[in-house]
């Protein structure tokens, strides 16, 4: 299975883009970011709280629509998933 | 009717989209809320074009910390209202249309009213609960919301057409958490008129608006992506409107 999750804004700073993963069977969001953004801590930092959920603001994609944090933790990648994360950036 | 004026004026751009084009740009009425960072490019190029009527709303006065960006605003404005600033500018650099600078800030009393008819909103705020009362009155009113915001060398912009496109709530439910955020001027050059150009495409009815889709401006990294964007059916701003599937645009 191959997947491709872009990070975007600070979070493409800190952990790059376009990372194309091969996640286990079974392997839902939430994981997959977890295992991808363990690769580096403040990265880390940035998208997860202490409990290792997605910080509230964080916004999570698949294939174009936004999924609930609450959903992350059980929706399952599959082949040909695109998962974008990113910050809303609020300056103006 | 364009007069003689205005049509040597706009001579170049009538060369792509005629006197029909133009007619419409005039007959357009404008709201950007922000006389700043984005609301500075988005204004001058809106002005420009010759968009009839812009509304301008800011609260603040112009600080020498706004001149890296806001390019409204010169050194000699430091201590005036934005709103004074702005509409001196704009009318200066383009007499035929017509500007309404409001000096105030915009709360969920007054965004309706101070709204009224216009045609369209550009977001050029820089806080999430405000851009969440411009989404509404959108939707409410049923017209464009032209939304851009920037953080550093990052940007993003959308067009949100209520009941065809995802609004704001749907792409940004939360707002992050509020920073003195850093700038370089030219991003909101970029992400600004990219917006004045959404504007005048979708007064034209032309061209491909960013509807369903987030442009995302990465500067360091000299790239432009997109993200395809839907409507959330649990919205609790836009999910009980009906799908639009009518019409271009409006």
């Amino acid at each position: 299975m191959t997947v491709k999750v872009r990070f975007f804004a600070r979070f493409r700073e800190l952990l790059g883009t376009d990372i194309p993963a091969d996640p286990k069977d079974g392997a839902t969001l939430l994981s997959l970011v977890r295992d991808l953004a363990q690769e580096k801590k403040e990265g880390y930092d940035a998208i997860f709280d202490e409990q290792g959920n997605f910080h509230e603001f964080v916004i999570v994609m698949r294939n174009g629509k936004r999924v609930e944090h609450e959903d992350a933790g059980t929706v399952r990648v599959a082949d040909g998933d695109e998962i974008a994360v990113f910050p809303p950036v609020a300056g103006g | 009717m364009l007069s003689e004026r205005e049509r040597e004026r706009y001579r170049r751009q009538m060369m792509l989209f005629g006197d029909e084009g133009q007619e419409r740009l005039k007959k357009a009425h404008v709201f950007i809320a922000g006389a700043g960072g984005l609301g500075s490019p988005v204004s001058l190029y809106l002005a420009v074009a010759g968009i009839g009527t812009i509304t301008i709303v800011d609260m603040d006065v112009v600080d020498q910390s706004n001149l890296n960006r806001q390019i409204l605003h010169t050194d000699n404005d430091i201590g005036k209202k934005k709103t004074v600033s702005a509409e001196e500018k704009l009318s200066a650099i383009n007499p035929d249309i017509t500007i309404h600078a409001i000096d105030t800030r915009i709360d969920e009393t007054n965004a309706a009213r101070l709204i009224g008819n216009a045609d369209g909103i550009v977001d050029a705020m820089d806080n999430y609960p405000t851009r969440y009362l411009l989404n509404d009155s959108a939707i409410k009113k049923k017209i464009p919301l032209f939304h851009g915001a920037i953080r550093g060398f990052y940007g993003q912009a959308t067009t949100i057409i209520p009941g065809k496109t995802p609004c704001l709530k749907c792409i940004f439910p939360k707002a992050p958490p509020r920073e003195v955020f850093p700038v370089v001027g030219a991003t909101p050059g970029v992400i600004g008129t990219v917006q004045a150009t959404e504007v005048i495409k979708y007064f034209l009815q032309s061209g491909d608006l960013l509807t369903n889709r987030l442009f995302i401006w990465d500067g360091l990294a000299g790239r432009a992506d997109e993200i395809h964007a839907e409507r959330m059916p649990c919205c609790p701003a836009c999910g009980s409107l009906t799908p639009d599937k009518g019409g271009k645009y409006k």
